[in-house]
């Protein structure tokens, strides 16, 4: 084995990545639904940008937590945890793709202080959130399920 | 201490948590305590960002309304922390990581409620600026939240 440390220290860089993506996420999503109304969307949206900042730090910091235990993430057999977790993750990116692609995100941008976000922007904030939630189960039950099929 | 220390070792809730391999049993309780932290220190940490000046645009003021949010993380992080202390109460209150862990923590709550207090509901509704003192605030909870979440990856280690 190589230092003791190697091992906490990307998982601290990890969990603290995933804080600051949850953070905005959440928030972001939180006051599509209606949370603290006196703050315009536009403004807050510009807070994403620190979310893919983040995603790229988690996903920088998980590989490198693959590479140092590649068998108990891909196996074989694989991880069923890791699976679900990529399944979710896929998810979150085809639905982040309808908010854009369908013109969501430009009427969220209007969404000025006071006003409420549309019924199917809450529809897609509340997805992203469930599915995030599912990341974080799957991820927790990485380490308990490696092995498991 | 005693008597905690009697009740969790003998009662049958806290015997199931530690002996059983079901993924219902510690995982899930692992699980709620990840889910609150993040939310709790994720909101917090985007909200001290806010303070120390990314999106200098958005009004501080409303950032109040988020406060009922980050307590039901809270307490969530809280109570399925309280049950995991409880599966196994002697070696994480032994572990050498454990009191800095709860410090931070407790000072990044104080740090919360304070700001709450001084900086989001003294605001204006539309006040933008953000005094010197309230962004030590900020700098003071990110720094606790980013040393709490350090100590708690690695009292695993320790």
């Amino acid at each position: 084995m190589r230092f003791w440390w190697i091992v906490p220290f990307w998982k601290t860089l990890h969990y603290l990545s995933i804080t600051l993506l949850v953070g905005v996420v959440g928030l972001v999503d939180l006051r599509i639904f209606g949370v603290a109304k006196g703050l315009p969307l536009r403004p807050l949206q510009r807070l994403m940008p620190w979310a893919a900042l983040a995603f790229v730090m988690s996903f920088v910091t998980g590989a490198m937590l693959i590479r140092i235990n590649p068998a108990g993430t891909l196996g074989p057999p694989v991880n069923v945890a890791f699976a679900a977790k990529t399944v979710f993750l896929v998810l979150i990116g085809l639905n982040d793709l309808l908010y854009f692609a369908s013109g969501l995100k430009r009427q969220v941008d209007g969404v000025a202080a006071g006003e409420s976000a549309s019924v199917s922007a809450k529809i897609v904030a509340g997805v992203s959130l469930m599915l995030w939630v599912g990341v974080l189960y799957w991820s927790r039950m990485l380490t308990f399920l490696a092995g498991a099929i | 201490m005693t008597f905690v220390q009697q009740w969790t070792e003998t009662s049958a809730f806290f015997i199931w948590l530690r002996e059983s391999p079901s993924v219902w049993a510690y995982p899930t309780v692992m699980f709620l305590h990840t889910v609150g932290l993040a939310f709790t220190a994720g909101a917090s940490v985007v909200i001290d960002l806010r303070l120390l000046g990314v999106a200098r645009q958005l009004p501080v003021a409303p950032f109040a309304r988020f406060f009922r949010s980050i307590w039901i993380g809270f307490w969530l992080t809280a109570i399925s922390g309280l049950v995991m202390l409880g599966s196994d109460l002697d070696a994480k209150v032994t572990n050498r990581l454990f009191a800095p862990k709860m410090i931070l923590v407790a000072c990044a709550v104080v740090l919360m409620i304070v700001m709450r207090r001084r900086v989001f509901a003294a605001a204006a509704p539309d006040q933008t600026s953000v005094s010197a003192s309230a962004r030590v605030l900020a700098a003071a909870s990110l720094a606790c939240w980013i040393g709490a979440i350090t100590a708690g990856r690695f009292m695993a280690y320790f």
